[in-house]
């Protein structure tokens, strides 16, 4: 039953991965070609000018640059109906040919679209996981605490907490971090994966990447944990009041076993939902929040990609986006259904 | 369900909402910037801040990355307020075809910090010569600027002592310090202010000592022909301090700015959350109530919407569409609505089965009377509860693309104002007040409506009310 539900919901993901790569193409189509076509022109001229044009007459180098253009248009499909044109660009986007970036390199020196953003993923994946897990960890611990005595002063102060952040930018308190422990204190760099010049040794290499990983897991720590914890009490707090736990209660069970095996193991499904949830909501709302820190993700590729108008950057990054968002949905449900059996049974949510 | 009936329900809806301290205090932050909307003519420094925003001749008269006017209360070196002195002595000589007009400005200077700048301003006409001193307490005399201006048939004067004196200053300087010295600063690079406001000693340089006292500017303006004329001068001494949010380094009045920003923020907002919370909640009770194929169907477009990383597309919307305000708005509710459609239609279907909805579909009514008139206004309360909580990811996400420089350069934003700020490395110098302010305002403002949403969500959902 698992294995149908899961193949269901792996190709059902497909699917809308690729019905909205076809939307980005629509969407997109007409500028992405307005940068291949001054990309061919930039080359063609570049050709013209390691060819010998001495010995032609004024109207050969004419025709050999249509002739050239022509080609190249060619070669790029830049003759086909615009219908043909976007289904060749969505399927040039599923299969990862992003074709050439305009000005931003990669580490080696490409102009390599897929591995401009694709060593881009690992770096970002690391902070927002990292994040995620501290965050989600002291929000459960709190969260449990909080449900324990509602209405307490603990539960109230921290409510409040989670209403303090919940509109507050995550870069904005970024650029408060930095302004206080880079500028003012001067105990953490400002940004960035490494120091420059990059330490010696693998061990020297990986405490100076953890110096650099603080401040913005900090950053992502303090505003997230308040509302992990609020739904985490209201999560564990709707199950305190089922009847199962009054019964376990009235057997004279200790509360803290009561709390811990009886109520968590039922509260564990919505649990692992939202903390893979709130790594989600952090790809789809906070990732520009990596160019404050210059942490080299995919967040501070978009701001890179905007600044310097580099068109096939910023779309192969929407797209892979896109693609590790609906990979995260996917995991999402297959865990889901793993925790809690029901939701097999239903098959459509 | 009538209109008394839903004048009821708010009514009993306020009457549990009054109960919730928080939801209080959220409304109050809430009128407070609604205040601040209403009445933005009175309280902003600068009328015309909306239409000048980007415009740099504008605000040239005030100081250049100063703080508020409020950190002197903090501190013993108190700093220099901006000032303009409009009360000239002014004394008028014919000599021969020569007509020589001297305005003599008196600048008690008694602060630590020095103002920034001198900025003599008037009006005039022809092509006058302009020759500003300074005679400081300590009775030295230097001469700032001497040049014939041309202003043709009308014109302001406007000559800046940082911009004009910087020679005049270098010389006085050479004659007290020593050549080793002097060869540590950058001609440049040099504030003239700095100097023509310390006590003059040989370490000049190294130690600035405030020199206080009266000191006189004498604006000398000598007038050839009939039709060269100075009228209406006045001095402008910009601060190193400045009204309540001090200026950015574009000169700006950062107040007027966070001011401005307000309705823009509500605006955003409001709609955005209106607009998308109305279609979700139709959306949701719609799909709920038809059921069958066409149910599937519309949560098959809803799954398309919610997988889509929402800040990721509107950046590269932004970017390749270069939007306005109302586009932006737009393009946000293309995607917000699908945050409320869940609740709502799992709530629709619940109302679906009751059995006055049976009732009037016996009786005959149509799906718009019975969509309309019995399931959408029981969702009103909830509606509300959940635009409260939009209205704050609305805003956060105009300022997030304003932020990359995508925003609507038309108006002004607080996103807009924290994208200045981080360009011109206000962070990395420690320009806190250029900052703070601006994010801190959609913070509140988030923080207001998130107060009142959670309030209103703990009275719809009573099983979490604490006990």
């Amino acid at each position: 039953m698992f294995w149908k539900y899961s193949i269901k919901r792996v190709l059902n993901g497909i699917i809308i991965f690729v019905i909205l790569i076809f939307i980005y193409s629509i969407l997109f189509n007409a500028q992405l070609e307005r940068t291949i076509y001054s990309q061919i022109d930039e080359q063609v001229n570049g050709e013209l000018h390691n060819l010998n044009t001495s010995r032609m007459t004024p109207e050969a180098i004419e025709n050999w640059i249509l002739q050239r253009r022509e080609t190249l248009y060619k070669s790029y499909n830049l003759d086909k109906t615009s219908f043909e044109r976007i289904v060749m660009r969505a399927y040039n986007t599923i299969t990862f040919n992003f074709g050439k970036s305009t000005i931003i390199k990669s580490n080696s020196g490409k102009r390599d679209v897929r591995s401009i953003v694709f060593e881009a993923i690992p770096r970002t994946l690391l902070l927002f996981v990292t994040a995620m897990l501290i965050d989600v960890f002291l929000g459960i611990l709190l969260g449990i605490k909080k449900a324990q005595k509602p209405g307490s002063v603990l539960d109230k102060s921290t409510s409040i907490g989670t209403m303090i952040v919940y509109g507050m930018p995550s870069w904005w308190l970024g650029m408060l971090m930095i302004m206080m422990f880079v500028y003012a204190l001067g105990i953490f760099p400002s940004g960035g994966l490494h120091s420059t010049p990059v330490p010696q040794g693998e061990f020297a290499k990986f405490v100076d990447l953890l110096w650099h990983l603080t401040l913005p897991v900090i950053t992502l720590v303090i505003l997230g944990f308040w509302g992990r914890a609020y739904l985490t009490r209201n999560i564990v707090l709707s199950t305190l009041q089922e009847d199962y736990i009054m019964a376990a209660r009235a057997r004279g069970i200790k509360e803290r076993r009561v709390l811990y095996s009886h109520g968590l193991r039922s509260a564990a499904p919505p649990l692992v939902t939202m903390s893979l949830l709130a790594l989600l909501a952090s790809v789809g709302g906070n990732i520009i929040f990596e160019g404050i820190f210059s942490w080299p993700g995919m967040g501070n590729l978009y701001w890179v990609a905007v600044q310097q108008n580099d068109i096939p950057v910023l779309m192969a990054n929407l797209a892979v986006t896109t693609g590790l968002y609906q990979l995260g949905l996917v995991i999402l449900d297959l865990t889901y259904g793993l925790l809690d059996p029901r939701i097999k049974v239903g098959g459509k949510a | 369900m009538k209109l008394s009936n839903i004048k009821d329900s708010i009514k009993n809806f306020w009457k549990e909402f009054r109960q919730v301290k928080s939801g209080i205090i959220g409304l109050i932050l809430f009128l407070i910037f609604l205040f601040a909307v209403v009445f933005e003519p009175l309280i902003i420094s600068f009328k015309e801040t909306n239409n000048v925003w980007r415009d740099i001749t504008y605000w040239e008269d005030l100081p250049r990355n100063v703080p508020p006017a409020w950190t002197n209360l903090f501190t013993s070196r108190k700093s220099a307020e901006s000032m303009e002195i409009d009360d000239p002595e002014i004394t008028e000589q014919q000599n021969g075809n020569l007509r020589i007009l001297t305005s003599e400005f008196t600048y008690d200077y008694q602060s630590y910090n020095p103002p920034q700048d001198i900025i003599f301003r008037a009006d005039g006409t022809g092509s006058p010569m302009i020759i500003i001193e300074i005679v400081r307490p300590d009775d030295e005399k230097i001469t700032l600027f001497q040049k014939p201006v041309n202003l043709g048939s009308g014109n302001d004067v406007r000559v800046s002592m940082d911009s004009n004196s910087k020679d005049a200053v270098y010389n006085f300087l050479s004659k007290k310090v020593p050549r080793s010295e002097l060869q540590k600063i950058n001609k440049n690079l040099l504030a003239p202010t700095d100097y023509l406001f310390s006590v003059a000693s040989e370490d000049f340089i190294k130690n600035r000592e405030p020199l206080n006292g009266i000191y006189k500017i004498k604006v000398t303006s000598i007038m050839q022909n009939e039709d060269a004329n100075i009228s209406d001068p006045y001095i402008v001494l910009p601060g190193s301090v400045y009204g309540l949010l001090g200026t950015d380094s574009y000169k700006r009045d950062l107040w007027s700015g966070v001011v401005a920003g307000v309705k823009w923020a509500l605006l955003i907002g409001l709609l955005t959350a209106v607009v998308s919370v109305s279609i979700g909640v139709l959306y949701g009770v719609i799909s709920a109530y038809l059921g069958g194929w066409k149910d599937s169907l519309m949560m098959r477009i809803f799954e398309v919407f919610v997988s889509t990383p929402l800040l990721p597309v509107l950046i590269v919307l932004a970017a390749v569409f270069k939007p306005s305000i109302w586009t932006l708005i737009f393009m946000m509710c293309a995607f917000f609505w699908t945050g409320s459609v869940k609740t709502v239609r799992s709530m629709a279907l619940q109302i679906k089965e009751e059995t006055f909805i049976e009732a009037s579909k016996a009786a005959g009514a149509s799906n718009l009377r019975i969509i309309f008139k019995h399931m959408v206004p029981l969702l009103i309360p909830y509606s509300f509860a959940s635009m409260a909580l939009f209205i704050p990811g609305a805003i956060v996400y105009e300022a997030s693309i304003s932020l990359l420089g995508l925003g609507d350069a038309t108006i002004v934003t607080w996103g807009q104002i924290l994208s200045d700020a981080y360009n011109s490395g206000a962070i990395l110098s420690g320009i806190w007040w250029w900052v703070v302010p601006p994010g801190l305002c959609i913070a509140l403002m988030g923080m207001a409506f998130a107060f009142i949403g959670f309030a209103a969500d703990k009275i719809l959902h009573p099983k979490l009310r604490t006990r």
